[in-house]
């Protein structure tokens, strides 16, 4: 386990959930790939957090608790995207029933009116 | 940082899990056995959290995803009747295949030609020593002092912190509200925004206050 074998895992998961985003007409299916892209993401951050070392720790300056700390931020950043994913997922099933609502409808390709 | 062959085996069956499951998910047409195959795939990414020694994201990965949103998902497929029809692949299947072979060979691409810094180039004992064991930080304010061992005769204020390699929680939470403190912030008025819209969104457009039902307005036209 190298962080190449990771980021391959990492890009693996946003490409399968690039091709159903493309590739499903129903709304809801549309949404769980954008999931996928986002778990995809995420392992990236915390790859990166496991594998590379923060520039303070590089840089030669005595160490401080700060830059010990900072070899974390990848991890502190994967929270901060579950958090928006997790607000995004709740906004997009509300604007799918509202959809649904409206034209008795969750396919993509009747997601036209506000065409023209 | 040597990773043992066990936790390679892991991080291997816990991908084989993730990117079977997802492809599972963007092929099937029965979009309840994709919810079903998400949440699974969901668990897999938490698993690759654990191995990456990320214990506090895989716990707020499986609480998160694998038991609210892929909840919220189900509650979606069996709220929509029109889903059992099943999820139709669009016209943009193609396009969407070319996408994600394109995405994927420029990630790889990238992550085998880039010299990426390992963590073996820290040289610093005292550092190395830290990240992986414990260390303790004496004082308060901007004179913080890094120790390795517990000063027995400081009148300081001492607080230890386990090796942010071994046991990082600890260490994440003082990252949290220390230099992220803003954006903690922020993120908590997010999730309050997306919880007001969403309500707002999911209300009845015709603005009834109560549950009981109404006589249908009588229309001519019934079918639009």
């Amino acid at each position: 386990m190298t962080i190449e074998s990771v980021l391959l895992v990492s890009g693996a998961l946003f490409a399968i959930g690039a091709y159903g985003a493309f590739s499903r007409r129903n709304l809801v299916t549309v949404i769980m790939s954008l999931e996928l892209m986002f778990n995809g993401v995420v392992i990236a951050l915390v790859a990166f957090s496991r594998f590379t070392p923060s520039a303070a720790l590089l840089s030669g300056d005595p160490v401080t608790a700060e830059a010990i700390r900072s070899a974390l931020t990848g991890q502190a950043f994967a929270i901060f995207v579950t958090a928006v994913a997790a607000g995004e997922a709740a906004l997009a099933f509300a604007l799918v029933f509202a959809m649904y609502r409206a034209s008795e409808s969750v396919e993509i390709t009747d997601a036209s009116e506000m065409k023209n | 940082m040597e990773v043992s062959t066990l936790t390679t085996i892991a991080f291997w069956a816990a991908s084989a899990m993730t990117l079977g499951l997802a492809v599972i998910v963007v092929t099937q047409r029965d979009v309840f056995r994709a919810a079903i195959a998400l949440a699974g795939s969901f668990l897999g990414v938490g698993i690759i959290y654990f191995v990456l020694s990320a214990e506090f994201v895989g716990v707020v990965q499986i609480l998160v995803y694998v038991g609210a949103i892929s909840v919220l998902m189900a509650f979606a497929v069996m709220f929509i009747q029109d889903i059992a029809a099943g999820s139709r692949p669009a016209q943009g299947r193609v396009v969407g295949a070319v996408v994600a072979v394109l995405i994927f060979s420029a990630i790889a691409f990238t992550a085998y030609n880039t010299n990426w810094s390992t963590m073996d180039e820290i040289t610093d004992p005292v550092a190395v020593a830290a990240l992986t064991e414990s260390f303790f930080e004496v004082g308060t304010g901007d004179e913080i002092e890094i120790f390795l061992e517990a000063p027995l005769d400081s009148d300081d204020v001492v607080v230890e912190s386990g090796g942010v390699f071994v046991n990082g929680t600890g260490s994440l939470g003082v990252l949290l509200v220390r230099e992220y403190m803003l954006a903690f912030e922020i993120i908590g008025l997010l999730l309050v925004a997306a919880l007001i819209g969403g309500l707002l969104m999911m209300r009845d457009p015709s603005g009834r206050k109560s549950r009981t039902p109404e006589p249908e307005p009588e229309t001519g036209d019934t079918s639009v």
